[in-house]
């Protein structure tokens, strides 16, 4: 009885997966999920947290029918391992929810039997299964009906006829595999389990600082100097920098792609450099009792005057891909590079916080994943290939056509409309063409499990 | 330990996923033969894998740790580390599949008989 909705799930798994490509499929499995995880955690689902983590992973299933990105694909298997993670532990950080979320996912099954065994030691031993009995009364017998039939087909033609027209072909043994992958995943995310080592580890670190035995204050007080001198001379070095760097800016009247592609990749290098070094030089000054001198205010005002200054940096680099787009439109690399701005922007904030708070190096980890993770939710739920298309149709100075056109299927729709609406040359239209006519060939070929949203925009026209 | 028979258990129990996946694509009677001289490839690799990168846990442990304790504190990680190089197999060589999926399961039950050899 136990295992009934296990059982019904994975033959729904099968329905789903075996031999389709993603579509609604991964949609109905994230339901599936979540009544698997409600039916065998009732009490667990009344957490908010719990709640929140499930909305999640709808939202991103949603995502995938809708666009069926690479990215809305990442997005819903790390929104499935987050909440599989948060149910096996509701108060570990993000990263320890998906190393419980992986671990559930593909090794419950192996952990159990290992509590089996350890509960096993304290209890009275069950009667051992005689396999070799079991194999005797299955395999004698089985073997000597097959040999008997062999033997009577030969005596009897009506009953080697009826023998002949038995088939078993209906019988799918890869069918009935993906069916046993699916309750073993099914059976192992029934009741998540955890790494005890990086939970109980993760449970009991906090996220502020203490002081660690005595404040050896020559120490601290050399120390202090150090690291003023130090960030003292970066933050000289970063105004030098800033300084050459928008007099060039202002200056400039090269606005060829390969001039403002160059500026931007190698501001983007050295502020992904400048960055890193700068966190882990932070890092390192902060890492314990030098946060509890009290002569400490010069090397805190320094520090914060480079948290500045690196922001002004990101500006910079900012304005220059905001120029870049507005010349030559967007692309996927000219977005990453936004969003990577974003994170270093929130990375810097969160790192002045820690310096201001008092704070360890796990808060930096658990609040910057957390970010990362929320940026990851709401880009999976954009369809980049549209917008894409749309600004540089419609708004980009020059746009690379191609890149168009080789952006996935998402695309199709606003390329064909645009053609239709207006003058393009022979050779662009017939390329926009091509590529909505295979789309709705591809689109028209699904079956009930691959449909997505294009399918029910379809149907309408 | 109990190794012959962790390794003779770990050798069936591959073969046995090893072929079925096989079986499932495509069976022809002249496969027979094969499975039974493929049991000698699989019960080296089984003894190799068990041996270098299971065993060496039990072994190097430190002195007064418990079994139960290895397997707490190592098995999660080499799961996952294992999961992913068998994915990454899977995903590199497609026509591998079932020595992958084979590797995996019967990495992980050996752990598990392991632990209860003991």
């Amino acid at each position: 009885m136990k295992n009934i909705p296990l059982l019904i799930g994975a033959f729904l798994f099968s329905t789903l997966f075996y031999q389709y490509s993603i579509g609604l499929n991964l949609s109905l499995f994230c339901l599936l999920t979540i009544v698997i995880l409600i039916i065998y955690n009732k009490n667990l689902f009344k957490k908010k947290s719990n709640i929140i983590f499930s909305v999640v992973f709808v939202i991103t299933a949603t995502s995938v029918f809708i666009y069926k990105s690479n990215l809305s694909i990442i997005a819903y298997l790390v929104a499935f391992l987050t909440l599989i993670g948060n149910v096996s532990e509701q108060n570990s950080s993000l990263y320890v929810n998906w190393l419980n979320g992986l671990y559930t996912s593909i090794a419950a099954f192996f952990h159990r039997k290992f509590n089996s065994i350890e509960k096993g030691k304290n209890v009275q031993p069950k009667q051992k299964t005689d396999y070799l009995h079991l194999i005797k009364i299955i395999g004698i017998p089985l073997i000597t009906v097959i040999i008997f039939i062999s033997l009577y087909k030969k005596g009897n033609p009506m009953f080697n006829e009826l023998i002949t027209k038995i088939d078993f072909s209906f019988i799918n043994i890869q069918w009935l595999l993906v069916s046993f992958l699916g309750y073993y995943l099914l059976s192992n995310i029934s009741k998540p389990i955890q790494i005890d080592s990086a939970t109980i580890y993760d449970l009991n670190t906090g996220n502020s600082l203490k002081v660690k035995g005595d404040l050896v204050v020559d120490r601290l007080r050399k120390e202090n100097q150090l690291g003023f001198t130090l960030i003292l001379l970066l933050n000289i070095l970063i105004v030098f920098f800033l300084i050459t760097d928008i007099t060039y800016l202002i200056s400039t009247n090269d606005f060829r792609a390969s001039a403002i592609s160059n500026q931007v990749h190698n501001g983007i290098n050295t502020l992904i450099a400048s960055i890193i070094i700068a966190i882990i030089i932070i890092l390192y000054f902060f890492r314990g009792n030098l946060n509890f001198y009290k002569d400490n205010k010069n090397l805190r005002i320094v520090t914060y005057a480079w948290i500045t200054l690196n922001l002004m940096l990101i500006i910079n680099i900012v304005i220059k891909d905001c120029q870049y787009i507005y010349y030559f439109g967007f692309t996927y690399k000219r977005i990453g590079v936004l969003i990577y701005l974003l994170l270093t922007i929130i990375g810097l904030l969160t790192t002045s916080i820690k310096v201001k708070q008092i704070k360890n190096f796990w808060y930096l980890f658990r609040v910057n994943t957390l970010t990362a993770f929320t940026i990851l939710i709401i880009s999976s739920t954009i369809n980049w290939d549209n917008y894409i298309t749309y600004y540089n149709l419609n708004y980009a100075q020059s746009m690379d056509f191609n890149y168009l056109l080789n952006l996935s299927n998402n695309n199709t729709f606003i390329l064909k409309n645009y053609a239709d609406e207006n003058n393009l040359t022979e050779g662009k239209k017939s390329l926009i063409e091509k590529k909505h006519k295979t789309y709705l060939i591809e689109l028209k070929s699904k079956k009930w499990q691959e449909i997505q949203y294009d399918n029910l925009k379809l149907n309408k026209d | 330990m109990n190794m012959p028979s962790v390794i003779l258990k770990s050798t069936v129990l591959a073969t046995c996923i090893f072929w079925i996946i096989i079986i499932s694509e495509n069976f022809q009677s002249g496969m027979i033969p094969f499975i039974f001289l493929s049991i000698i490839p699989i019960s080296i690799c089984c003894t190799i894998t068990i041996l270098f990168t299971v065993m060496p846990f039990f072994w190097f442990k430190s002195d007064g740790l418990r079994n139960e304790t290895v397997f707490k504190k190592y098995f999660p990680f080499y799961t996952i580390v294992s999961f992913c190089l068998c994915l990454y197999g899977v995903f590199e060589l497609t026509f591998a599949i079932s020595f992958f999926v084979s590797a995996f399961f019967t990495t992980m039950q050996s752990w598990v008989w392991i632990v209860k050899d003991n």
